[in-house]
């Protein structure tokens, strides 16, 4: 963060190269002097963002003829050059319309893809950064159950290092803990305490190699001492900076860190730079691994799968040989028979491929957000695509301007190479003014879209990748749009162009009318994906999951919590706001834990049906607003109900039960009746199918999460009493707590942030194909003046004028409709397929996208037609 | 008049430089001129100006030693060269002559 701010506090670099470029060399050392000792006073006067503006502007100023190089001069090429340029500006003024159309069209496009471009490359660094990275693998592992298949990261604690042990290859070995304990999916913040302050950061525990597999720099302590210590304890300069206010004071100092069940002091054996938004594991701190293993009895079981093992290969080892050996590793331990039909695999996968490629296949990781990333790489291409063929076209339309000029050059003996030479400059020196602007642009952007996709993005002005694509782009946009327009000026008969008669041909136009329905098929694609995409995405926010997760906070059951539990809940139900206060063992909306653990008789051997199991208080149904729809809930009324169980309906229809209530089942070793049967509710998110969930009493099992459902509209209320009786219950643990819905609606982020883009693309892509449609219909209306001007003496109404105008446009159009209808309806099917629950490809998806981009082009040509039938004739047909 | 070509800009700079002395570089210069005449400048109209003056020999400069301050870039100072003393004189000279023709009592109406 210091870092960071000091670097802002310089001024912007790029006015100093611009005076280096422009300016002669022994001048520019006592302007640049002179800039940077204003720049000084003016931050002490007018603040840094003033001091800049002044910066730029007074850099600026210096270019005046006096100050620049003296440009030798040995053929008058430089002239010539001047001459062209000046030429190519002079009739971009001439005609503001087109022209403007053009360039903005080009910069919306190039824009787009640019930032799209970051975007995605953004993406592709995340865990791919780390110097020793591509000797990095992560363990997974995969289950072979009868014909299924399932594979997943999680692997035993005890795995890093007995790998290591048994490895030769493996040069170093390190657990990480994703999640801390499986009823806290994805919440691992911790409280820590020094003096008056209590602080939850977020965090993990792992192994003694971990400083040594990944480049995360260490500002204190080396990556050997780092955790090697039962009670040390590594953090982040962040965190380093709010505990003791610097790196060095905090290094060797100790804090109170209250872990799940107990308090304990903790030393600083080291201090590691705040992490970069890229990578997928985010901590503040991390505390040693076998402690944490050592004690819990479960984690250091082999059947124990919550944790992350990676592993660091020694140089020039191969991970396929690797991987072959790997197989069966946890047979033995796991006592795993060879005729067993179940099997249970080990395989290995880069460490830099697991954010984009974390979805399983056969067991195999296939893909996942990668294709998120491959389709936005497309669109950048499509938009990129679309903004060429708009300028080709419009080059083309506005050519027949230019036939006499073409005709003088080629009679004063250019040859057509000249020619082609001289448009391609043209295009050129035009998409490199729209490259700057687009830069700027992007520049300017940036901000806006780094707070929508939740990223850290800068523009990379000294990155040499980047600065070669962008040449590169420049290039290709040069060529691509340059090309045709190049051709087809080039070719015209000196003759006739000279006598202003140079009417293209059907196939020329024929070209046109292709890129038009090209353009509006891409972008109808592009709508239609972005509807569905929102509408997708609404639907899965919005849908009844079968419990109210409206008022609902939810909060971590640790510290004293978990003796005091039973005195904490009688208080806070009788705290203002609070109406019920329950624990379960899962947090409802990330039940992560599922598996076959119920039986019950006449339970067929090969019959398995997956529950997610979960334990509670009395209060939890009625928290949660499930409904009873056959016997009861738990209550204190009836002391046998604490052996009872509460089955959602799927449960009993999957397990074949005729006569539920009163059943018995046996879950996790504890047997008893079916007591109530309630509604079933989603605990996942709708990424996932519905599972049956069996409801457990256990008001006294102390671990989980604590629910409260405050008052509705006295939520406020609720959290304060909520946050006072929680400090006197549970000294030296930060009062934090989340939203239900909130975190529920977390669940679908990157469904969201692809939506806002997609709209956002989506809309630049059809602006832009209508930009092009325009300048297309001003060329044909321009072509077809004669023709209109005739019809109308001969008795055409503007009506009929219009119509005929605008049929052939409309043909256009319908035909994109035809080409992009199916090919959306394929692309968006086998999007919905990743979801559970999706809404249906309705017909009237297509209808409005279709009637949206015909009504927009319908706008788009609207001005030009009806100006093509309300012209006088007289005025059209007078040159005859 | 011919021989000495000064606008009214270029003369507040050269006497501007001749005050300063030792310390006359372009933010100095500056700063001086913005603290007698109120007026705000652009630096880059300083250095113009300062390199006219050169090119017309009244000004000469040389650069001065590195200091941490500017981010290690040298200062090019300003003297007044013997050139420019006598423009300065010469404009003075014309319009002390030019004051002392104008009757007086056009120039202090409320005094008569």
């Amino acid at each position: 963060m210091t870092q960071k701010g000091t670097k802002n506090n310089l001024p912007p670099k790029w006015p100093d190269r611009i005076l280096e470029f422009f300016c002669s060399s022994t001048l520019v050392e006592e302007m640049q002097g002179d800039l940077l000792e204003l720049y000084e006073k003016w931050t002490c006067r007018y603040g840094i963002r003033k001091a800049k503006f002044l910066y730029i502007l007074h850099a600026i100023r210096f270019l005046r003829p006096y100050a620049f190089k003296k440009i030798s001069i040995k053929h008058n090429s430089g002239i010539m050059i001047m001459n062209y340029v000046t030429f190519v500006f002079r009739r971009l003024l001439r005609s503001k319309t087109i022209s403007a159309i053009n360039i903005c069209g080009l910069v919306l496009g190039l824009a787009s893809a640019l930032i799209i471009y970051l975007w995605v490359e953004d993406e592709r660094r995340v865990d791919n950064f780390h110097s020793k990275g591509d000797r990095l693998y992560r363990v997974y592992m995969r289950q072979h159950f009868g014909d299924q298949t399932s594979a997943g990261y999680n692997s035993p604690a005890l795995l890093p290092e007995t790998l290591k042990n048994d490895f030769p290859e493996i040069e170093y070995a390190s657990g990480y803990a994703k999640v801390l304990r499986l009823s806290q999916q994805g919440d691992t913040y911790e409280s820590f305490q020094l003096d008056d302050k209590v602080y939850k950061m977020r965090g993990s525990r792992a192994g003694e190699d971990f400083f040594n597999m990944f480049s995360y720099p260490l500002l204190a302590g080396t990556a050997a001492n780092a955790l090697n210590d039962p009670n040390g304890i590594a953090i982040s300069r962040k965190m380093a900076n709010l505990f003791f206010g610097d790196v060095e004071r905090a290094f060797g100092s100790t804090l109170k860190f209250g872990s799940e069940n107990i308090s304990r002091d903790v030393a600083v054996t080291a201090v590691f730079e705040d992490l970069p938004s890229t990578a997928s594991d985010q901590f503040d701190y991390l505390v040693n691994w076998d402690y944490w293993v050592e004690h819990d009895d479960f984690k250091k079981s082999w059947g124990h799968f919550g944790t992350y093992t990676y592993v660091q290969l020694k140089d020039g080892s191969d991970p396929a040989l690797l991987e072959k050996k790997l197989v069966g590793y946890l047979d033995e331990r796991l006592n795993i028979k060879k005729e067993s039909n179940v099997k249970i695999e080990l395989g290995l996968q880069h460490f830099g491929d697991q954010y984009l490629y974390g979805n399983f296949e056969n067991g195999r990781p296939t893909g996942g957000r990668i294709t998120y990333v491959n389709s936005m790489a497309i669109a950048a291409l499509v938009i990129l695509i679309i903004a060429c063929i708009n300028f080709m076209n419009l080059s083309a339309a506005t050519s027949l301007k230019r036939a006499r000029e073409v005709g003088v050059r080629k009679v004063a003996g250019a040859s057509r190479g000249n020619l082609i030479l001289q448009f391609m400059g043209e295009t050129f020196i035009l998409a490199a003014f729209s490259i700057v602007v687009a830069l700027i642009t992007v520049y300017l952007i940036l901000p806006a879209f780094n707070q929508l996709t939740e990223k850290q993005i800068i523009l990379p002005w000294r990155e040499l990748k980047f600065i070669g694509n962008v040449v590169l782009t420049l290039t290709i946009v040069g060529i691509v749009a340059g090309s045709y327009p190049a051709l087809l000026l080039s070719a015209f008969k000196p003759a006739r162009a000279l006598k202003g008669k140079v009417i293209f041909s059907s196939r020329t136009t024929g070209f046109g009318k292709g890129m038009v329905v090209f353009q509006f098929a891409l972008s109808i694609l592009l709508i239609i994906l972005t509807m569905v995409v929102g509408f997708q995405t609404s639907y899965i926010k919005n849908k009844d999951i079968g419990y109210n997760r409206e008022n609902v906070i939810y909060l971590r059951l640790e510290g004293a919590l978990i003796k005091n539990y039973k005195a904490f809940k009688r208080e806070a139900m009788r705290l203002p706001g609070v109406a019920y206060v329950d624990r379960s063992s899962q947090t409802p909306h990330t039940m992560g834990l599922n598996g076959p653990f119920v039986d019950w008789e006449g339970k067929h051997p090969d019959q398995s049906v997956n529950f997610i199991p979960t334990s509670v208080g009395y209060d939890y149904v009625k928290l949660l607003g499930l409904k009873i729809i056959e016997g009861r809930d738990y209550s204190d009324e009836f002391p046998a109900d604490t052996t009872g169980f509460i089955v959602s309906e799927s449960g009993i229809r999957e397990m074949g039960l005729k006569d539920p209530l009163g059943a018995t089942i046996t879950v996790f070793n504890k047997k008893g009746p079916i007591i109530g049967i309630v509604n079933d509710f989603n605990g996942q998110s709708l990424h996932h199918s519905l599972t049956p969930i069996v409801i457990d009493f256990k008001e006294s099992l102390n671990f989980g999460t604590i629910l409260v459902r405050t008052k509705p509209g006295q939520t406020e209320e609720g959290i304060n009493s909520l946050r006072k009786a929680y400090s006197t219950y549970n000294p030296g643990y930060a009062f934090t707590y989340s939203f239900l819905d909130d975190a529920f609606q977390r669940l679908y982020q990157s469904e969201q942030i692809i939506s806002k883009l997609s709209s956002v693309f989506g809309s630049l892509s059809i602006f832009i194909s209508c930009l092009g449609l325009f300048g297309l219909a001003v060329y044909a209306a321009e072509q077809r003046t004669r023709e209109m001007g005739i019809r109308k003496v001969l008795g055409a109404t503007t009506a009929q004028i219009f119509l005929l105008f605008s049929r052939g446009f409309v043909k256009l159009i319908v035909v994109s409709i035809l080409i992009a209808v199916p090919l959306a309806w394929l692309a968006a099917n086998a999007w919905l397929q990743r979801f559970a629950y999706r809404i249906d490809l309705a017909w009237w998806i297509f209808a409005l996208a279709s009637a949206l981009a015909l009504l927009l082009a319908l706008l788009t040509i609207g001005s030009t037609a009806v100006k093509a039938g309300v012209r006088n004739p007289v005025d059209t047909l007078r040159t005859e | 008049m011919r021989k000495t070509q000064l606008g009214e800009f270029e003369e507040i700079v050269l006497l501007i430089v001749a005050t300063l002395g030792d310390n006359a570089y372009g933010v100095s210069i500056k700063e001086a001129i913005e603290l007698q005449t109120g007026r705000d400048l652009s630096i880059s109209a300083i250095h113009a100006t300062l390199h006219r003056l050169q090119k017309k020999g009244y000004v000469k400069s040389f650069m001065g030693g590195a200091s941490a301050e500017r981010g290690g870039r040298r200062k090019r100072f300003f003297s007044i060269t013997p050139l420019g003393t006598r423009a300065l004189h010469a404009i003075r000279e014309l319009r002390e002559q030019l004051w002392n023709q104008v009757p007086h009592n056009v120039v202090n109406p409320k005094t008569t």
